[in-house]
C-alpha cells in the first residue's frame, strides 16, 4: 500500500547516504530485494561481483586503501555464507567493514525457511559486534552505531542482519540521532615516563612495528619517532611500508619468512618496542625463544592484546598519534648497535642472480616494484608469492601494501585490488596472484571488465600449491599430497574470454618488457607469468623453530624456463 | 583452578552467546553458569570458569570479554595483569 512513510528498505540507503559511503559492493537474493529495490536511482555506487566473497573482500580492501569505512551486501543463507571468509579476513587483521545482509522474515526464523541461516550465530567468533534488527524504525540509529563501532578503538567488522519483512516495513522516518564521540585514549604519563626511562637505559633498542599503527592513523607519528630516536626498526607482514621500507634502518620484516638481519635484530636485542604489534606466531617463531634478551615495550589500542603473548614490561594504552609524540627520550649512544644491523642488512642482502634462464619470481616483483614508482599498490593474494611479495617489493606508504594477513585467505588478491583501484583510481594498482589463489575468485575479472576497473594482474603460475608444496618437500620427506595444478587453465585465454588483455611470458629476459607493457595499458590487464615449480620462499624458520634458525636459500640448480 | 566471573550483559539477542562462546573459543572450560535478572535492560551472569591448559590466562580472558559490546560491568573482574592499564570506558552498544 503506497504510503508516505519510508520502509526500513529507504532508511538503509538514506542511512548509508548520511553516512558518506560512496561506493558499496554486493550481490542480491531474495531476502534482500527490498533493500536492493530501494538502491535502484538512489545514487549509491553498488559494484555488482560475481561471488558474494569477491564482494567481502573489495570491500575489506577498499576500506584499507582509503581509511574509510567498507560497505558489503549480501542475502540470507548461502548469500550471507559466502561472506563469511570475507568477514573472518576483516577481523582478523581489524579492518572496519560494515556488512549489511539480508534475513528471511521474522516469521519463518527458526522454521528452517528457504534460505534461511543463522547468521548472527554464525559470526559471532568473527565480528566485533552485530545485530539481528527487529524494528525498522532502529535502523539509521543502528547504522550509525554500526559504523561508528567498525572504526573506533581496535577496528573490526561489524553485521546488520535484517529480516525481509523489517526491510519492508512502512515506519516513521527515524533519524540515525547523535551519537556519542569516542575519543581513543590518552595514554598515561606515568607509563610514558616508564618506557622513555626503558628507551635511556637500552643499549639495543628495536622497533617491532605493527599493522595496528596504520590503523590508528599514526604513520607520519611513527616516522617522525624513528627520526628523532635512530631506532633501527623491523616490520610484521601488515606494518610495511608503515615507515618506508627503502629507510635504511628498516631491517625488513621480521619471522618465518623475515629477513636474516630482521630476524637477527629480534634475537639480539635487550629492547623491543611493539607499535601496534600483536606477537603472531608467525612473527615470534617459538615464543620462549623470541627476543630472549629484551624487555618490551608495547603500544596498543586493544587491552586485550597486553601480555597475551609475550609479558610486556611496559603496557602503554591509548592513541599512538598522541602516545608516540610524547614519547620523547634522551637517546643514549646506539651507533655501534645500529652499525651491527646496517652491517647485517648489506650482508645478508636478497640476491637476484640467480642462475637459468626462467623466470626468478623475485626478481621480477622487485623489477615491478621499481618501475611502478610511488604511487604504487599492491595487492596479495596467499602463498609463496605474497611471501615473495613481502621480502622484494618496496613501499613508500602501508597502504600501498594490501595483504591477507592473520587469516591467510586465497582468493583475496582480484577482489582486494578491485576495491583498491576503485578507493584510489589514480593509483597504479597490482594484483599479484598465484595459480591456486587466483582460480578461487577467477569470476571477479567479470566484475573488472563490467566497470572498467584498470586493475592490472600479475599471476605467478607454479601449477602448484606452492607453498604448501614446499612444505611437503621440506617438513614431509617430499610426500607430495594433493597440490599438483599441472592441468590448470590457459589462463590468458581465459582473461581474454572475460574481456580482458593477457599476454604471457616464460623467459627471464622477457621480464622487464612485460612489465613495461602491463603498466602502460589503459585497460584491465592480466600478465602470466610461468615459473619453475620448485623455487621455494627463502628464508625460512621451521615450525616450532626460533627466529635464530632460518633455512636459507641454496642455488644448487638453475631456475628452468617453462 | 576454577574461578569465577561475574558480568552484566544487556539484553540484545547474541549477547549470551557472545560471551560463552569467547571463554570456550579462548581456551576455558565453563563449569557453572547462573543467570539473574537486574532490571529491565540488564542481566546478570556469573560464570565459573577454568583453563584448559596451563597458558591460558584468566586476566586475558577479562579483558578480552570485556571489549565486547554489551558488557555493561565485570564485576569482581579478575585483576588486571601487572601493568596493564585499565580498558578505556565504552559505550554500550
Amino acid at each position: 500500500m503506497p504510503t508516505n512513510k519510508p520502509t526500513g528498505a529507504q532508511l538503509v540507503i538514506s542511512t548509508l547516504k548520511a553516512l558518506g559511503v560512496d561506493v558499496l559492493f554486493g550481490y542480491p537474493g531474495g531476502a534482500i530485494m527490498p533493500i536492493y529495490d530501494a538502491l535502484a536511482g538512489s545514487g549509491l555506487r553498488h559494484i555488482l561481483v560475481r561471488h558474494e566473497q569477491g564482494a567481502s573482500f573489495a570491500a575489506d580492501s577498499y576500506a584499507r586503501a582509503t581509511g574509510r569505512v567498507g560497505v558489503c551486501m549480501a542475502t540470507s543463507g548461502p548469500g550471507a555464507t559466502n561472506l563469511i571468509t570475507g568477514i573472518a579476513n576483516a577481523y582478523m587483521d581489524s579492518v572496519p567493514v560494515v556488512f549489511i545482509t539480508g534475513q528471511v522474515a521474522t516469521h519463518l526464523m527458526g522454521t528452517d525457511g528457504f534460505q534461511e541461516v543463522d547468521f548472527l550465530g554464525l559470526t559471532l567468533p568473527v565480528v566485533k559486534h552485530s545485530w539481528l534488527v527487529r524494528d525498522a524504525a532502529q535502523i539509521p540509529a543502528i547504522l550509525a552505531r554500526a559504523f561508528a563501532i567498525a572504526k573506533e578503538g581496535r577496528p573490526g567488522p561489524v553485521l546488520v542482519d535484517i529480516p525481509k519483512d523489517v526491510a519492508a516495513s512502512f515506519v516513521e522516518a527515524s533519524e540515525m540521532g547523535e551519537l556519542p564521540a569516542w575519543t581513543p585514549p590518552a595514554p598515561k604519563a606515568e607509563s610514558i615516563d616508564a618506557a622513555r626511562a626503558l628507551i635511556e637505559q637500552a643499549q639495543k633498542p628495536l622497533l617491532y612495528i605493527g599493522g595496528g599503527v596504520h590503523m590508528a592513523d599514526a604513520d607520519a607519528e611513527m616516522r617522525d619517532f624513528v627520526e628523532r630516536t635512530g631506532i633501527p626498526f623491523v616490520s610484521t607482514l601488515k606494518g610495511l611500508g608503515t615507515v618506508s621500507t627503502y629507510h635504511d634502518l628498516h631491517l625488513g620484516m621480521l619471522g618465518m619468512h623475515g629477513t636474516r638481519a630482521g630476524n637477527m635484530a629480534v634475537q639480539a636485542t635487550d629492547l623491543l618496542i611493539a607499535v601496534g604489534a600483536r606477537f603472531d606466531d608467525r612473527a615470534t617463531g617459538k615464543l620462549s625463544a623470541f627476543a630472549p634478551h629484551a624487555k618490551v615495550i608495547h603500544f596498543d589500542i586493544d587491552p586485550a592484546e597486553f601480555h597475551k603473548n609475550r609479558r610486556a614490561d611496559v603496557a602503554i594504552l591509548g592513541d599512538l598519534k598522541q602516545a608516540l609524540p610524547a614519547l620523547q627520550p634522551k637517546m643514549p649512544d646506539i651507533s655501534e648497535w645500529v652499525k651491527f644491523n646496517k652491517t647485517n642488512k648489506w650482508q645478508h642482502r636478497f640476491k637476484y642472480d640467480a642462475p637459468g634462464k626462467g623466470v626468478y619470481a623475485p626478481g621480477l616483483l622487485k623489477s615491478l616494484s621499481e618501475k611502478a614508482g610511488k604511487k604504487f599498490i599492491v595487492a596479495c593474494d596467499v602463498g609463496q608469492h605474497q611471501m615473495w611479495v613481502a621480502q622484494h617489493c618496496e613501499f613508500e606508504q602501508n597502504l600501498a601494501h594490501l595483504t591477507s594477513g592473520g587469516s591467510g585467505a586465497m582468493g583475496y588478491g582480484l577482489p582486494a585490488g578491485m576495491g583498491a583501484k576503485l578507493g584510489l583510481p589514480d593509483h597504479h594498482v597490482v594484483t599479484v596472484s598465484g595459480d591456486g589463489s587466483f582460480m578461487m575468485n577467477i569470476q571477479e575479472m567479470a566484475t573488472l571488465r563490467r566497470y572498467g576497473i584498470n586493475l592490472k594482474i600479475v599471476l605467478l603460475d607454479n601449477s602448484s600449491l606452492g607453498l604448501v608444496r614446499q612444505w611437503q618437500e621440506l617438513f614431509y620427506e617430499e610426500n607430495y599430497s594433493e597440490i599438483d595444478l599441472s592441468d590448470n587453465p590457459d589462463f590468458v585465454e581465459v582473461a581474454k574470454a572475460f574481456g580482458l588483455s593477457a599476454f604471457r611470458i616464460t623467459q627471464r629476459h622477457e621480464v622487464e618488457g612485460a612489465i613495461d607493457r602491463l603498466l602502460a595499458a589503459d585497460a584491465p590487464t592480466l600478465l602470466h607469468v610461468l615459473i619453475d615449480p620448485r623455487e621455494n620462499v627463502w628464508p625460512l624458520v621451521p615450525p616450532g623453530a626460533s627466529n635464530a634458525e632460518m633455512m636459507e636459500e641454496r642455488w644448487d640448480e638453475p631456475i628452468d624456463s617453462y | 583452578m576454577s574461578q569465577s566471573i561475574h558480568i552484566e550483559i544487556d539484553r540484545l539477542e547474541g549477547t549470551l552467546l557472545r560471551v560463552l562462546g569467547l571463554i570456550e573459543r579462548r581456551g576455558f572450560h565453563i563449569d557453572q553458569i547462573d543467570m539473574y535478572d537486574l532490571g529491565a535492560d540488564t542481566r546478570g551472569l556469573s560464570v565459573t570458569v577454568r583453563p584448559r591448559d596451563a597458558g591460558r590466562n584468566i586476566d586475558i580472558l577479562g579483558l578480552q570479554i570485556d571489549r565486547l559490546y554489551g558488557i555493561k560491568r565485570l564485576e569482581h573482574a579478575p585483576e588486571r595483569a601487572q601493568n596493564a592499564e585499565p580498558s578505556a570506558e565504552k559505550l554500550s552498544a
